[in-house]
């Protein structure tokens, strides 16, 4: 079974090029493709790809706001962002908005590969350099704060479970992995997004890519 | 514009008022001379008349008392008696002449008459007193006795008709000094009304060209005021306009670089990447290719770098993507990075749907705050809040630097906050003082 692709940007050039990277691969297939926002949304409910892979800045309908709609529609479809901005806002709200990878466009040709099978497989992925520049802004935040690091609070176990979760496993394949109840998975949960001050898994998936715990 | 009739005026008014001071002065002085006089005019004529009447008096007690005493030396018998009388008789004529020769200072015309009459009459009265004393020696007593009841009463009841006469003209002329004063009054009264009536119509005349001249000036004043407060609100209106432009000038720009510029230069990076790959897939000759392939993408990378960066620093695109506070938080973030300075944000979410004005205006704010305070404060950390109260949104930037006079020193780039704000309707303040940090407060109204 072929990974089926679709692609939303609004330039017709970059659409062309992503469809000669991604086709020249045995198990990709792109198809379709949307200009905008919601022409997105409309193909990936009739397509019902596995992976869209998005532009951020769109008409009408921009890729944050159309990440959340294709995945509240069809939760099995992974998203891909493909941005130019490097800001962790970005990052977070496309994370948010049900987004698992996000790729700067200037790597997309080296990394866009490997972020499909990654997301196929349930996992995130970031580009090298988002990562870098998230780690980085944590460093600097953690040194200017002098706060001590709320990552030494974390229990051996904890540290287990907050990386599966941010590998994007669900507290059932977790539980089964780490062969616990699953209501001793919910708690460690409980404690991780407490003890590190998070609100929520894409904070967590973030709060990860920030300390290299997953790539 | 119209300094020479202004001048002209003040002349005028200085003169005048100098003028109606003059004349008010003159009236109070005349007054008070002719005050003067009149007084002086009065005690002399009462004193003339009771130095008048006094002598009358004498010459008139005189007369009788050198009859009583001349019938008394008549009838003494005794020598030594007769003689007693007669040097009491000297006396009372050294007396009344005395008398006469000082009722006689300061004669009126009317009184002259009479009063030399008077005079004739009494030395000739004396001149027959003499006689019968004369005549007493060597004549008869009864001869004597005779003259003295003939000649001598009727003699005396003409003097003393001549005194009343004398006495009745003195209060004539006493009447008459008082109707001089008087009408000496009336002619005070006169001159003062006039000098009343004269000073209130220059007054008059000054206060009304002065209620003019002060109006004129009021309304030129007020011309001016409204001219000053129109050309301010002009300014205002083109600094703000000018401001307006320059974001949106900004926001299209960064659009154009980001949505244009990098888009193909991301476009061409892909191409590059799939020339790369059909280069590999020629047999001979493609390292070459592959070379120049990977240094066009390098090239390109650099320029989506320098891009990213630009569109930045124009107008960070989360401003119009999620809102306020991640612009401000990223603000804070690049702050950090590049000065060292620690920039706390905090802010209500509610505030990321603010309308685009406020939300530019509030982001300029904290982005000029900041660059005063990395630039001049040597501040190591500030506080950015923004809250939402009912109707505004309050926002405050607060760094713990060494401060500065906040009423002396009002940079440029307070200024540009300032203008900034209060084209919104808000209110802008800068705390600060030496030694204290610096706190700009901000107040911008919400359109309910």
């Amino acid at each position: 079974m072929p990974i089926r692709i679709l692609l939303a940007d609004d330039h017709t050039v970059m659409r062309s090029g992503l469809r000669l990277l991604l086709e020249r691969q045995p198990n990709l297939v792109v198809v379709g493709e949307a200009a905008d926002g919601r022409q997105a949304v409309e193909l990936a409910a009739s397509e019902k790809p596995d992976v869209v892979v998005m532009d951020i800045a769109m008409p009408h309908l921009n890729g944050v706001e159309a990440a959340r709609q294709i995945v509240n529609r069809a939760p099995h479809t992974a998203v891909v962002i493909l941005s130019m901005h490097s800001d962790e806002s970005y990052v977070i709200r496309s994370l948010k908005a049900g987004a698992r990878a996000y790729l700067l466009k200037d790597s997309a040709e080296s990394d866009l590969i490997a972020a499909i099978h990654a997301i196929t497989e349930g996992k995130s992925f970031f580009s090298p350099l988002v990562r870098r520049l998230l780690k980085e802004d944590y460093m600097h935040q953690l040194a200017e704060m002098g706060a001590e690091d709320t990552y030494e609070l974390l229990t051996n176990r904890e540290r287990e479970v907050l990386q599966l979760v941010a590998e994007g496993k669900s507290n059932k394949e977790v539980a089964n992995l780490l062969n616990l109840s699953l209501y001793t998975v919910e708690t460690h949960r409980t404690h991780i997004l407490q003890k590190l001050n998070l609100h929520s898994v894409p904070e967590l998936i973030l709060y990860a890519v920030r300390k290299g715990i997953i790539s | 514009m119209q300094i020479e009739p202004i001048a002209g005026g003040r002349r005028l008014l200085l003169a005048g008022f100098g003028g109606l001071l003059v004349l008010m002065m003159v009236a109070g002085a005349d007054a008070l001379l002719v005050l003067r006089q009149v007084r002086a005019s009065d005690a002399q004529v009462r004193d003339v008349y009771v130095r008048r009447s006094r002598a009358l008096d004498q010459v008139r007690a005189g007369i009788y008392q050198s009859a009583i005493v001349m019938r008394d030396f008549l009838l003494a018998s005794d020598p030594d008696i007769a003689a007693e009388q007669a040097v009491s008789a000297a006396g009372i004529r050294v007396r009344t002449d005395n008398a006469l020769a000082d009722g006689a200072t300061a004669l009126d015309k009317a009184e002259a008459t009479p009063y030399r009459n008077l005079q004739a009459e009494v030395s000739v009265y004396w001149k027959l007193l003499d006689f019968i004393t004369q005549m007493r020696e060597k004549d008869t007593r009864h001869r004597s006795a005779e003259y003295l009841s003939n000649e001598l009463v009727r003699r005396r009841t003409a003097m003393l008709e001549l005194v009343d006469r004398i006495d009745q003209i003195s209060t004539w002329q006493l009447h008459a000094g008082d109707e001089a004063l008087d009408a000496a009054f009336q002619n005070l009264r006169l001159r003062l009304i006039v000098m009343l009536g004269v000073t209130l119509g220059v007054g008059l005349l000054l206060a009304t060209f002065t209620i003019r001249r002060t109006l004129h000036l009021e309304t030129e004043l007020q011309k001016r005021y409204e001219e000053g407060v129109r050309a301010r609100g002009e300014l205002q209106d083109l600094s703000a306009r000018l401001v307006s432009a320059q974001e949106e000038e900004r926001r299209a720009i960064s659009r154009e670089l980001h949505d244009e510029v990098g888009q193909s230069l991301s476009a061409l990076l892909m191409e590059a990447a799939n020339a790369g790959n059909a280069a590999a897939r020629v047999p001979g000759g493609s390292v070459d290719v592959r070379r120049h392939v990977e240094s066009i993408k390098k090239l390109a990378e650099a320029s989506v770098n320098v891009i990213r960066n630009m569109t930045l620093l124009l107008r960070p695109s989360m401003l119009d993507d999620f809102g306020l506070v991640p612009a401000l938080e990223w603000q804070a973030r690049e702050v950090s990075k590049r000065t060292g300075l620690r920039v706390h944000v905090t802010a209500e979410e509610a505030s990321g749907e603010l309308p685009d004005q406020l939300r530019t205006c509030i982001y300029r704010v904290v982005q000029e705050a900041l660059h005063n305070c990395a630039r001049h404060s040597q501040a190591r950390t500030v506080r950015v809040t923004v809250r939402q109260a009912a109707h505004k949104i309050l926002l405050s930037v607060e760094d713990d630097g060494h401060g500065f006079d906040a009423r002396r020193v009002r940079g440029l780039g307070l200024v540009g906050m300032e203008e900034r704000v209060t084209h919104l309707g808000g209110a802008f303040e800068v705390l600060s003082r030496p030694g204290a940090g610096t706190k700009v407060e901000v107040e911008l109204p919400l359109a309910s």
